[in-house]
């Protein structure tokens, strides 16, 4: 009872414990922000990859596997699948405007079933917007402008049919979607939007510069190079075709911004040699001895037989989203058993179940490489921050200590008045849980504050002081994961509250050992 | 125990302090018998271990253990050089009340919760909320009967000396002990505050039936007291002359 009345009065009459205070607060902080910054991070980074491609990718790479359209019935029929598209993923160089030659990677899609995989239809970036996006606060995005909507929506439906209408020609071509940071013509402004320029410069070898169209969906075009397989599968000659693009995408994957090219399957599917095609195979007859004319030279050769059958077209993925509710895992084994009777039907045409096994991947299986160093980064930074504030634990143990000393007078006159060792140490252990409390509190509080308004400081602080921390060129993601988890709080809040009572603990032990007499005597 | 019976024994108790490799030996065999009711003065030279003495009989401290010899201190009867610690805890938020010279307050309490905290340790958390009442009770009368009934949500630093010391007063009788131990509980104040406060205790002394043990260097004072005794060289001497 006396414990709690000193405790409420010591702390409103003394500095000293607004200073453990403060440093539990500070540090309960700290860790907070630094584990759901680095938390959200990595759960951003997760979550944007599957609405990159869906829960589950099943893949045969390179050259593709048949009867794809049969494996996405299959699976499309299951209640845990919600839906499945198929894709060609490969390899290829672009020539930009200015003429710059990237490395991109080509995603063949199929623009109906896509979105309903992925968030392809939410990361369009040219098209009609209402409301201007959080960092836009003077309303400066283009796509806000009421005289430029009707021109936005015809370039948002070219992205979601990836056609593209040539005034010249009068045909609807088909057409691709780049990412929105490819060619380097999007300025990303303060303000976390595309400022387009109208003209990119390319160099001349005379030292010249032409001025060529900046702005990709009103007439830009790329040029891109794959190589072609045989039918084998293995690469063979570089084929070029001109893609004009209709759009550009943001997927908030900076990597992926940087260096994809998104166009239609067939387009994919004919560059590549995986389409459809008639397959003429040449078969000796039984007979060695028939003979026929050959009708090319004329000359007498053993009679043979063509067999002509149909070479179905070919897709190196198809990926697949699990329904609402169902585990990845679980869709992913799903997926594993779809394939095999998938297999079964088609034995022979397709790759077995057996080489499948490990191309039935999630997302994070695929990127698992980069999820573990991150997850090995949040680890490492978090034990830093544990190791930076267990400095609190002494520092709350000093501050303690001082004061269990001030008061050894107090600790006397309480014995002398009966009160028993356990009495006297339970009054330092509980005001060190109060203090720890109040400071985890507050600590708590600050640290949800300040990572719920984490991007609107750091404009701050850039503005202010030319600070920027995060860089969208160094880092995935263009603006800052500002989501605090409750269990983290919760967990924060408890280690920065025991914290505080491992301070205490020895200078309670100290107290309660002490001599009462000596206590006394003591000035 | 009848009211004329002796309360509180002391016999053939040794006290040593060591300092060090040091050894101070301050009591050297003490045989004191209080009976219930009676004011015993104890006057020695600074240093002859009077305080020494009231720490042992109200159980702040343990007498020497020496080989051969049987030392003891009991209160009605009971042992308490004995006791472990928690019933020895009990003894002094019981039994016995001290005042010192100093005051020893509790600075960040007010006078009302400097006098109430005897009880809180008495009566423990639950105790204390059940019988709130009654100590608060008791605190306001008690204060009020030593002329401090206006100052109760004082603290400390805001009381003379004199007041500080009849807030200590009051506080070692809040739990209705049968012994005070006061050491020199007027020594720092002037004559004429001492008197008052003298004046006080005899005063609820005598309504209350309480046995005091009072240490003094004032032979003045030490005369109102019904027996005087003497600590010399670490033994009792009673004092015949008064
Ligand atoms: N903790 C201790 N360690 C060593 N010596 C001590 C200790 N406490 C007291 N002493 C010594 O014991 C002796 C008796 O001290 P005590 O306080 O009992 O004397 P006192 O008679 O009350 O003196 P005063 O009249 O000055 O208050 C003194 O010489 C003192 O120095
Ligand atoms: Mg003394």
């Amino acid at each position: 009872m006396y414990q709690s009345l000193l405790t409420r009065k010591y702390l409103t009459s003394k500095l000293m414990p607004i200073l453990a205070m403060l440093a539990v607060m500070l540090s309960v902080a700290t860790i907070l922000i630094t584990w759901s910054v680095m938390g959200g991070f990595l759960k951003t980074l997760v979550n944007s990859g599957r609405s990159l491609v869906g829960d589950v990718v099943i893949t045969w790479p390179n050259v593709g596997f048949a009867h794809y359209e049969d494996l996405i019935e299959r699976l499309e029929a299951d209640p845990m699948i919600e839906g499945a598209t198929p894709i060609i993923e490969t390899f290829g160089l672009v020539q930009l405007p200015d003429d710059r030659i990237e490395l991109i990677t080509i995603k063949g899609i199929d623009p109906s079933s896509y979105g309903t995989v992925t968030n392809y239809n939410d990361t369009i970036w040219w098209k009609p917007i209402e409301e201007p996006t959080p960092k836009d606060r003077d309303r400066s995005d283009v796509r806000l402008d009421p005289e430029l909507r009707e021109i936005m929506s015809v370039f948002e439906s070219n992205a979601n049919t990836l056609t593209r209408f040539d005034p010249a020609s009068g045909e609807t071509q088909d057409a691709g979607v780049l990412g929105v940071e490819v060619t380097g013509l999007n300025i990303r402004t303060e303000d976390g939007i595309y400022d387009p320029r109208t003209t990119a410069f390319r160099a001349l070898p005379d030292g010249g510069i032409e001025r060529v169209p900046g702005f990709m969906p009103s007439g830009g075009s790329v040029g891109l190079t794959v190589l072609a397989l045989d039918s084998k599968g293995r690469p063979v000659d570089p084929v070029t075709r001109t893609i004009p693009i209709a759009n550009e995408f943001q997927s908030g994957i900076y990597e992926v911004d940087t260096s994809t090219l998104i166009v239609p399957l067939g387009v994919m599917q004919r560059m590549l040699r995986m389409d459809e095609a008639r397959r003429v195979e040449i078969v000796e007859s039984e007979n060695p001895f028939e003979m026929e004319r050959d009708p090319d030279t004329g000359e007498m050769r053993p009679k043979r037989r063509e067999i002509v059958g149909v070479d179905p077209a070919r897709a190196t993925n198809v990926l697949v989203k699990a329904a609402k509710g169902v585990q990845v895992d679980d869709a992913q084994a799903r997926c594993k058993e779809i394939y095999a009777e998938f297999a079964a039907a088609h034995r022979g045409d397709v790759p077995g179940p057996m080489q499948m096994e490990n191309q039935i991947r999630t997302w994070e299986d695929l990127n698992a490489t980069m999820i573990n160093a991150v997850k090995k980064e949040t680890g490492l930074v978090l034990f830093v921050f544990g190791i930076v504030s267990f400095t609190t634990v002494f520092l709350v143990l000093a501050i303690f200590w001082s004061m269990a000393s001030e008061k050894t007078k107090d600790i006397g006159i309480l014995r002398a008045l009966g009160a028993s060792t356990g009495g006297i140490a339970w009054l330092w252990i509980r005001y060190g849980t109060v203090i720890g409390l109040i400071g985890a509190v507050f600590g708590t509080a600050l640290g949800y504050v300040i990572v719920s308004n984490i991007n609107a400081i750091h404009d701050w602080l850039g503005r202010t002081f030319g600070l920027t921390i995060w860089d969208p060129r160094q880092y995935y993601f263009i603006e800052i994961p500002s989501e605090v988890d409750l269990s983290k709080a919760i967990i924060v809040f408890i280690v920065g509250v025991l914290t505080c009572v491992l301070g205490s603990l020895l200078p309670a032990w100290r107290s309660a050992k002490m001599d009462p007499v000596k206590a006394l005597r003591f000035e | 125990m009848s009211e004329t019976g002796t309360i509180l024994n002391v016999t053939n108790v040794r006290k040593t302090y060591t300092l060090g490799r040091v050894k101070v030996p301050v009591l050297h065999g003490v045989d004191l018998d209080v009976r219930a009711g009676e004011w015993i003065a104890v006057l020695g030279a600074s240093g002859s271990g009077k305080s020494t003495l009231l720490h042992l009989m109200g159980g702040l401290d343990r007498p020497d253990r020496v080989k051969g010899e049987r030392a003891s201190i009991s209160f009605m009867d009971r042992e308490i050089t004995s006791l472990g610690s928690h019933a020895l805890d009990k003894y002094r938020a019981r039994d016995v009340g001290f005042v010192f010279q100093f005051y020893h307050l509790l600075p960040e309490l007010d006078v009302m919760s400097n006098v109430c905290v005897g009880g809180m340790i008495r009566h423990g958390r639950l105790g204390y909320r059940t019988n709130r009442k009654s100590i608060q009770g008791r605190a306001s009368e008690l204060l009020g009967r030593f002329g401090l009934g206006d100052r109760l949500g004082h603290r400390p630093a805001e009381l003379s000396g004199g007041e500080r010391q009849r807030v200590a007063i009051a506080r070692a009788l809040i739990n209705e002990p049968r012994v005070l131990l006061a050491d020199e509980p007027t020594g720092n104040l002037d004559q004429k505050t001492g008197d008052s406060i003298l004046d006080t205790i005899s005063e609820h002394r005598a309504s209350a039936g309480l046995t005091m043990v009072m240490v003094t260097h004032d032979e003045r004072i030490a005369a109102r007291a019904d027996r005087v005794i003497r600590l010399v060289d670490g033994r009792v001497q009673e004092d015949p002359g008064l």
